[in-house]
């Protein structure tokens, strides 16, 4: 098989111009971009979001009490999510119940508790509220609520009013796997665990979409080649498997384009991460915050890695699929197989990486490194810490052999199907047409 | 050296599609490849461009097979007319260009010529999908030559024209002759084979039945034909009389008479004046390609229509 790299260039060369001016590759694009860059600050954007939820509510005692309410409040529900941030009420003592009414009615506070005493001396509560009694600062109050009233009850018992503060922290809780941490082993990571099942959803959901898109676009300039019937013009100048290259190569730089051109804002907003959590969440909060958990550069190399391997096996199967067909419209029902397994593939894997499928059950594992399931399943493994390097790189190379089997079946069906109009062609004709001995 | 085609031979399934092709066209020669529809004139094209293999037989240009041929060396107008539809004309034509290695400004500056000869300067930025099927099949053309091939293969480069852009085509062609070209194309169209043609080659059913220099090809079923112009009997009733004598075309100045031998065309001369007419044309001919092509195919050429094949053809370039 003679190959001339230029003519596979200049195929990729015309494939990438022509697509990248068309309206839709522009608008699609910019989403992409915009989709990236949210996508990396999405975990500074949800403690943004706690950030500046603060709820105003006022107390007002009714009966008389032995301890501070507010003081117990901010030791127990008012406990800040992160280290150095702030709690989700700033509580405050309200001295006149009907002026405490009108000013949640004038959205002043978020809600006035009202403490009083029933008949049989337990603390009885009012929860002044806009919000109806299942919305989140009412149930939040509620369980204020009963953390005064056990307050109550124990110092009335006779309980050390000096201890009642120490009741509020939290026993000492360690989550460890079934086999004892060998001495000197890294202790787990489990800091990207808030992050990593979203990221890797992310990711997995991009990665899906990109190889279906793309590989589209091949089969789809293969058949427009061929129902267009410019293919037997551009057959005289080059080789069927020069033109398969060419325009696997021309869409996949495309693909890569759109990739890079969504990274680099996504990779500048990870490293502007921390200054940008300074300016928004103030200066102290972003230095006692962990680092988000988003995207890290290890995970988008995997992505790349997967993208680009996932790709290029999907699409010499799409142009294969492209040459079968003689018109445009037929082209879903031939690339159908193959869209159907990148699906299974896909909704595994986002599965796995929310939890609902366990991403180290013995078969996630073993389709992990199947190729055409295995971008999205190891994307997912790899995104959530179940899966490392050396598993990343195995399936990378059980993918560079699917591909240069696929290619070799591909460029046989691609070149028998390229010039056969009219007829849909069978199974029996296509085997023959990719294994017959050539003359 | 010429284009030695060699038993050239090629089943579709159940079709014998080529049974034993052979015959060779001389450098510098423009040759008719003629043939009725479906006898096999596309597939020995692609055969010849290395698009389809032959299950037997040979082709060879100045002595290499065409196989080891560089790509450059045929262009190929082909019978399925397409471009990409949302490209500029310019920039596809430079594309198709490059692809036979000759250099994007070259190329640009040689599009830009052609078109201006073809009279459409204008076109160079035009996308394909805005121009008329006969200007397209004028970008084609284009497409065809400009990496300069040393043979020209076009599969029914004349049909959709209006007469002004097949008289430019025609000019090009023999442009093309000039320039020391050889130029091989089917045509349904036998007044522009006589027309053009040095050599033709006609075949029917996947078989050679005629070929050689034209003016040979037309003589070579031996007959003859007369015009006869009489005044006043346009009936000529007693030519029925004569033995190898057939009125081919009764018309209102003249009549023309297929003579097969033995008989000699000048008997109908003697025979006129003895039955009294006043001759006022008589004139011995050959017999046009097209009567000689009807003899030989037994139908009437007609434009091919779009066919199917039977089976999924292999290349042999993958």
């Amino acid at each position: 098989m003679h190959i001339r790299l230029a003519n596979v260039l200049t195929i990729a060369r015309r494939e990438y111009l022509v697509r990248a001016r068309t309206r839709s590759f522009k608008v699609a694009t910019v989403f992409l971009v915009v989709a990236a860059v949210l996508v990396t600050l999405a975990p500074l954007a949800v403690r943004r979001l706690d950030h500046g939820s603060t709820a105003k509510v006022g107390i007002h005692a009714s009966a008389t009490l032995s301890f501070d309410p507010i003081a117990r409040l901010d030791t127990t529900i008012n406990l800040p999510a992160t280290p150095g941030g702030t709690g989700p009420f700033t509580f405050s003592t309200v001295s006149d119940l009907a002026a405490g009414r009108t000013a949640v009615d004038k959205g002043d506070l978020s809600a006035v508790v009202d403490i009083a005493r029933d008949p049989a001396g337990d603390l009885a509560f009012t929860i002044i509220s806009k919000d109806g009694p299942t919305l989140r600062i009412p149930t939040l109050l509620r369980q204020g609520s009963s953390v005064l009233a056990t307050t109550d009850r124990l110092l009335r018992g006779g309980y050390p009013a000096d201890q009642i503060d120490s009741l509020g922290i939290p026993p000492s809780v360690s989550v460890v796997g079934p086999t004892p941490p060998t001495p000197g082993e890294q202790p787990k990571d489990f800091a990207g665990e808030l992050g990593g099942p979203l990221t890797a959803q992310a990711l997995v959901i991009f990665l899906f979409m990109a190889i279906i898109l793309y590989g589209q676009w091949v089969a789809m300039s293969v058949a427009e080649e061929k129902s267009g019937r410019v293919m037997e013009i551009v057959l005289n100048a080059a080789s069927p498997f020069e033109l398969l290259a060419g325009k696997v190569v021309g869409v996949g730089s495309l693909g890569l384009t759109q990739y890079v051109a969504a990274i680099i804002p996504a990779a500048i907003a990870l490293m502007l991460q921390d200054r940008i959590a300074a300016f928004i969440l103030g200066e102290a909060a972003a230095s006692a915050a962990p680092a988000a958990s988003g995207l890290t550069p290890s995970l988008l190399i995997a992505f790349a890695v997967l993208f680009v391997l996932g790709f290029l096996l999907y699409a010499v199967l799409y142009a294969a699929a492209g040459s079968l067909v003689s018109r445009m419209e037929d082209i879903n029902s031939v690339v159908a197989p193959m869209t159907l397994v990148g699906m299974a593939g896909y909704f595994i894997a986002v599965y796995t990486s929310s939890g609902l499928i366990p991403g180290d059950a013995a078969w996630v594992v073993v389709l992990s490194y199947v190729p055409f399931v295995s971008p999205y399943l190891m994307l997912s493994r790899f995104a959530t810490g179940l899966a490392g390097p050396l598993d990343l790189a195995l399936a990378s190379v059980l993918l560079v052999v699917a591909i240069v089997i696929c290619l070799w079946v591909a460029a046989r069906i691609y070149a028998a199907g390229v010039l056969t109009y009219g007829q849909k062609p069978s199974a029996r004709s296509l085997f023959t047409a990719a294994f017959a001995r050539r003359g | 050296m010429s284009l030695q085609i060699t038993d050239l031979r090629k089943r579709f399934g159940e079709t014998q599609a080529l049974d034993g092709i052979s015959f060779a066209v001389e450098p510098g020669q423009v040759f008719g490849f003629l043939g009725a529809n479906g006898a096999g004139k596309t597939t020995t094209m692609r055969i010849v461009l290395d698009i389809l293999h032959a299950d037997s037989g040979s082709v060879t240009w100045q002595g290499r097979p065409s196989t080891d041929l560089p790509r450059r060396t045929f262009g190929y107008l082909p019978e399925e007319r397409g471009l990409y539809p949302r490209m500029q004309v310019l920039e596809q034509l430079v594309f198709f260009a490059g692809l036979y290695g000759v250099p994007r400004k070259t190329a640009a500056a040689d599009v830009r010529g052609w078109l201006t000869r073809f009279r459409v300067p204008e076109y160079a930025d035009r996308r394909a999908e805005e121009l008329s099927k006969g200007n397209q099949q004028k970008i084609q053309f284009i497409a065809a030559v400009l990496h300069d091939p040393d043979v020209l293969i076009m599969d029914e480069p004349f049909s959709g024209l209006d007469p002004v852009n097949v008289a430019l085509l025609k000019a090009a062609f023999l442009e093309m002759r000039e320039r020391g070209k050889t130029l091989i194309f089917s045509t349904h169209q036998m007044e522009t084979v006589e027309e053009l043609c040095d050599a033709v080659a006609i075949i029917d059913a996947g078989r050679l039945v005629a070929n050689g220099p034209t003016a040979d090809v037309k003589r070579s079923s031996g007959k003859r034909v007369v015009r006869l112009g009489v005044a006043g009997d346009p009936e000529l009733a007693w030519l029925a009389e004569l033995d190898g004598v057939r009125v081919g075309r009764s018309g209102r100045d003249y009549s023309e008479i297929e003579v097969v031998p033995p008989r000699d065309p000048e008997t109908i001369l003697h025979a006129a004046i003895e039955h009294g007419e006043r001759v006022t044309l008589f004139e011995i001919a050959d017999p046009s390609l097209e009567q000689v092509f009807v003899d030989l195919v037994g139908r009437h050429a007609a434009p091919d229509e779009e066919r199917t094949l039977a089976h999924l053809p292999v290349s042999g370039r993958a």
